[in-house]
């Protein structure tokens, strides 16, 4: 439905080029005296959608917060999850411990918010206290007694052991050698032991009784050499037997403190208990180094070198260390996450390596939390397209939330390629709710292509990125503004830059009855409007600065599209502004680059002939046609038919080109400018070139909206301006894109002073009149059209075509009767 | 002793617990300016005894087993490859000049004593069996027939306990003994005791006798009482934390058997000083 406040094919009015917001309508001088607006302005949907997944706490019912970005969906999200996680209590600790049984697995240890570190810090004294005051005790006088004996016992019986067996081969006058690897006896004679020679000269029998003696005493020695692994071991029980001893008073009184203050927690009392255990069975641990090794030498009394010395000993006491994962002591509410690098690592966690001698080695004081422990018991925030780029994060999280718990494994373990042997924490039990940010499309694209995402997010909170520019939506966007400026600490806004920068909100949506969401565009705009009052050395920011900073944002990114007016002005490229062609209109496009979107006019042409009805998209020969491109073409086909073909048929043949376009077309917003070339090619009447045309057409010949109408007008506008203002230029319009103008003020001032025009138009036949001040003509009840009309012309343009067509096919059939020679 | 000594010399073999041996003498070559010179004493016994027809040894890991000649002598010469490796370790260590060598039995006298420059430090432990069992070294035989001063060592060396002497006159040769005592002093914990019988203690002029040998050194010095009798001696030694007892030749010449209690006493080793 048209605007009732303009004509078709008439001029618009200035008025409806550029929708004000006059300051004279805000209720404020400065931005400052505006209270801040609330945080969900127009997104009103998507915070009911944000607050209803917060209150579901069945499963799946995660959040995808489906948006442009530089909507507000972070900011607004954050405040929602906020709000909620204050009214929520602070979820557990998380500790992993050392699992006694079997270190690969270290255990998840649950603790009241804040009761973690404490509970780190009681087992980290209770080490201390026993490295301070078991080798006190076994300092004491009566450990060392006991232990003496114990030593002395295992030295008698040796001693007197292989005394025996000396004293025998001493009374037999055989000695005993100490060989490199063991002992051996031989006859001595004159203390020395007998040569060969002089044993071979004794009487056999001699020789025999000597050999018989020297292997009975061997026999025995061998007996006692196979007790000594025996009575070592019997020492080595006896002597850790006393140590176990010692021990157990001391680390028993000491877990009790312990035991007493956690002993309510789950999993703690069995821990303890375990702890207990192992620091009586590695009692000697706690002995000083050197204590330590007096009581077990080092093979061949070799001292390990002193770094090595250090992380042995580092390494004995950190089996009861604590390692305090989540730590929640003084969070007031829920946890919020943000986790700005998702990926495997960020989100499940991970278990870290220490270089130790060439080697890397870890022990679950090394397992290192990732986003899920974090917010476990509250919210995470992510954004979804890092998500799905990020090295397995997106697996990572649909399997921690699917099986409830997160499990800290590299990607080897997860995909089972892992081929050495690594840590495997116990899983910690996971409560968490997801937000993920993301554009609508992946949110589309996961929809139909994951069958997890819709099972997993429940949820989605679909964010505007426009609102309707109503009075009360111009005062909040105020309001919003005034707190932007507050939160980026700026020089305060006066109502002129305010209403300005709510009217570049709506050019920003492509419509003058709508205002973008895109609040980063807002920020920036804020921001460069800021530094130039900051530059003029202003206080308060005007809507001097406002538009300076507008038309400096533009600027920074034209040197395509000036480039581009240069050489049609230059007449590179051929873009008429003036005078009349057959079969040529100047059409328009959008190019977008960067920051950046320009309008840039060009020249359509059309060539009809004698042909089988075909209507040839060249850009689509060439392959720089888009799909919607050619749909458009074919559309003039189909208008061609259903408005002449229903009494003739259509013998031509048409094709159809962007002159200079080198880089590719797409979108149907051409066609009817490609139509009015064809139908002046077929009229062979000519279209003023100071019109450029935009809009698309059906079959009926009705002319549709388009997009980036602001954008075309501009460009053929800045051209007429390069090629000169004659008066009487302007571009031709669909109807239905009035409401979208939101011009630059040049282009209003212009068209104000009657330099340019705009012209709406609802129909093919009101464009035709305009572009060849030829009536477009009505067909009669006969279908004929009038003398002297367009369409008329056209018509018989097309019964020419279709009488020639018939001629040709009558001389070709009578070629083929005509009886040969002989015949 | 610097400037005296030139060579110290230590005797290796098979059987001994060598490092403590190789490192005490290191330290004194640096000391005293001499060369650490390692000589590999082969054993005669072991092999003889490998030579005779039903030679076996026994051990923890393999039980009885046949013992050639060619294994007595390939373990031998892999003992001494080991012992040369230890040598020039601690004269690296200690950054002195050294030198080794592999002498027959027969030539140890020779090898081991060349001039009266020269000084020996031996290992009094053999490597033990089943961790306490020691058959008694073979240097005891070599030392006692050393025209030199020497170092029994058996413990590895320490730089805690006190350094302990007998002086029973004001002779020339107690001289000798104070000086090597003072320096060993200076390289432990800078602490030496004299002992001495009551009547030298309490002669005239003693203290003052003993403060003019020991100007040269930084040592504290305590004078100690010396029980006659030798047992008890030994007790009094053992009290004091003796970490190494320096004694003159002539004070243990005739008294072998005791000689062999004193350096077991004594934390680190014996001096002795000709």
């Amino acid at each position: 439905m048209a605007d009732p406040t303009f004509e078709f094919a008439k001029p618009l009015p200035a008025e409806l080029l550029y929708r004000r917001t006059d300051p004279k309508d805000l209720p404020f001088d400065l931005c400052s005296e505006l209270p801040d607006a609330p945080v969900e302005i127009g997104q009103e949907r998507a915070a009911e959608a944000v607050r209803f997944a917060m209150r579901m706490r069945a499963k799946g019912y995660n959040v995808y917060a489906l948006g442009d970005a530089g909507t507000g969906r972070h900011e607004l999200v954050a405040k929602l999850l906020h709000d909620q996680a204050g009214t929520e209590k602070a979820p557990s600790d998380w500790c992993y411990v050392n699992n006694f049984d079997d270190p690969q697995k270290p255990r998840c240890l649950s603790l009241p918010p804040g009761r973690g570190t404490g509970f780190a810090a009681a087992m980290k004294g209770v080490v201390e206290e026993l490295r301070a005051s078991l080798p006190t005790a076994f300092e004491r006088d009566e450990f060392r007694a006991r232990r003496e004996v114990i030593d002395q016992q295992f030295k008698q019986r040796n001693e007197e052991a292989f005394g025996a067996v000396q004293q025998r081969a001493e009374a037999q006058n055989i000695v005993l050698l100490r060989t490199p690897t063991g002992l051996a006896m031989a006859p001595k004679q004159d203390g020395k032991v007998m040569e060969p020679e002089v044993f071979e000269a004794l009487p056999e029998d001699q020789r025999k009784a000597i050999e018989h003696e020297i292997e009975s005493i061997q026999g025995e020695l061998a007996t006692v050499m196979r007790q000594v692994p025996q009575w070592e071991r019997e020492h080595r029980d006896a002597a850790r037997e006393l140590i176990r001893d010692t021990t157990g008073f001391v680390v028993g009184h000491l877990i009790e403190e312990v035991r007493a203050r956690y002993a309510d927690h789950s999993g703690v009392p069995e821990y303890l208990d375990a702890v207990e255990r192992n620091i009586k069975e590695n009692a000697e641990d706690f002995l000083p180094q050197q204590q330590h090794q007096a009581s077990a030498p080092q093979p061949d009394g070799a001292q390990p070198p002193p770094g090595m010395a250090a992380a042995i000993e580092d390494a004995r006491f950190r089996r009861y260390q604590v390692n305090v994962i989540v730590d929640n002591g003084g969070a007031t509410g829920a946890p919020v996450v943000f986790e700005d690098n998702p990926n495997h690592q960020t989100l499940v966690g991970r278990a870290e390596h220490l270089a130790r001698f060439g080697a890397l080695v870890t022990d679950f004081n090394l397992l290192a939390p990732g986003a899920l422990h974090r917010a476990n018991g509250g919210y995470l925030v992510i954004e979804a397209t890092k998500l799905l780029t990020g090295n397995y994060g997106w697996p990572s999280l649909k399997r921690a939330l699917t099986a409830g718990e997160i499990r800290i494994e590299s990607l080897e373990q997860m995909f089972s390629v892992a081929t050495t042997v690594s840590l495997e924490p116990q899983p910690i039990p996971l409560k968490v709710k997801v937000v993920l940010l993301g554009p609508p499309q992946l949110y589309y694209l996961l929809s139909g292509q994951d069958e997890e995402f819709p099972e997993l997010f429940k949820i989605a909170a679909d964010f505007n990125d426009r609102v309707e520019r109503s009075a009360e939506m111009t005062l909040l966007y105020a309001r919003m503004i005034a707190g932007l400026v507050r939160r980026e600490k700026l020089r305060c806004f006066d109502h002129g830059a305010v209403a300005l920068i709510i009217e570049r909100t709506a050019r920003l949506a492509a419509d003058a009855d709508r205002l973008t969401t895109q609040k980063r565009a807002i920020i920036d705009l804020l921001h460069e409007a800021d530094q130039l009052a900051a530059d003029a050395g202003k206080e308060i920011v005007g809507a001097a600065e406002v538009q300076a900073a507008i038309e400096a944002q533009f600027r920074r990114g034209d040197r395509i599209y000036r480039r581009l007016q240069e050489e049609i002005a230059r007449g590179t490229i051929r873009v008429e502004t003036s005078g009349t062609e057959v079969g040529q209109v100047n059409g328009l496009a959008v190019m977008s680059l960067g920051s950046v979107g320009f309008g840039n006019p060009s020249r359509i042409t059309a060539q009809v002939r004698l042909g089988r009805g075909e209507v040839i998209d060249i850009e689509r020969e060439v392959a720089l046609g888009g799909p919607l491109h050619s749909k458009g073409v074919l559309i003039l086909s189909g208008f061609l038919g259903g408005r002449f073909g229903a009494s003739r048929p259509l013998s031509l043949h048409a094709s159809l080109v962007f002159e200079q376009n080198y880089g590719g077309v797409d979108g149907d917003s051409a066609s009817g400018a490609e139509l009015f070339a064809l139908l002046s090619a077929l009229a062979e009447a000519p279209i003023k070139q100071r019109f450029a045309v935009t809009g698309s057409v059906d079959q009926h010949g009705r002319i549709q909206a388009i997009g980036g109408a602001n954008e075309k007008i501009e460009g053929f506008f800045d051209v007429c301006r390069l090629t000169g203002f004659s008066g009487e230029q302007g571009v031709i319009i669909p109807a239905s894109n009035v409401k979208h103008l939101m011009l630059r003020h040049d282009v209003v001032e212009a068209a104000a002073a009657g330099k340019f025009a705009i012209y709406p138009i609802d129909t093919v036949d009101q464009g035709l009149e305009l572009l060849t001040g030829i009536p477009a003509g009505e067909a009669g009840p006969d279908g004929n059209y009038p003398p002297g009309t367009l369409n008329h012309r056209i018509a018989a343009r097309l019964d020419a075509f279709a009488e020639a067509s018939a001629a040709l096919m009558r001389q070709a059939l009578a070629a083929a009767t005509q009886p040969g020679p002989g015949s | 002793m610097k400037g005296l000594i030139e060579r110290i010399v230590v005797p290796l073999d098979a059987a001994s617990e060598n490092r403590a041996a190789i490192d005490a003498a290191a330290r004194l070559a640096h000391r005293w300016g001499a060369e650490l010179h390692g000589v590999f004493v082969e054993d005669n016994d072991l092999l003889h005894l490998a030579r005779l027809p039903f030679a076996r040894q026994v051990s923890i890991g393999a039980g009885v087993e046949r013992l050639t000649a060619e294994e007595v002598e390939r373990q031998l010469r892999v003992f001494a490859a080991r012992a040369r490796i230890e040598v020039e370790a601690a004269a690296r260590r200690h950054d002195v000049p050294w030198s080794f060598e592999i002498s027959p039995a027969a030539a140890a006298d020779a090898a081991l004593t060349r001039s009266e420059r020269d000084f020996l430090v031996a290992g009094t432990a053999t490597r033990p069996i089943g961790r306490h069992f020691r058959v008694e070294t073979r240097w005891w035989q070599v030392i006692e027939r050393s025209a030199v001063s020497y170092l029994l060592v058996h413990r590895e060396w320490a730089t805690t306990g006190t350094v302990v002497t007998l002086v029973t006159d004001r002779g020339a040769d107690a001289e000798r003994v104070l000086d090597a005592a003072a320096q060993c002093a200076e390289a432990v914990a800078g602490i030496l005791t004299v002992a001495c019988p009551a009547a030298l203690a309490e002669s005239a002029g003693f203290e003052q006798w003993l403060a003019d040998r020991l100007a040269a050194y930084s040592v504290t010095v305590q004078i100690e009482l010396a029980p006659e009798e030798g047992a008890a001696l030994l007790e009094r030694f053992a009290a004091l934390r003796c970490q190494l007892l320096v004694l003159g030749a002539d004070a243990v010449a005739a008294q072998p058997q005791w000689l062999r209690q004193a350096a077991a006493r004594a934390a680190h080793g014996l001096l002795i000083v000709r």
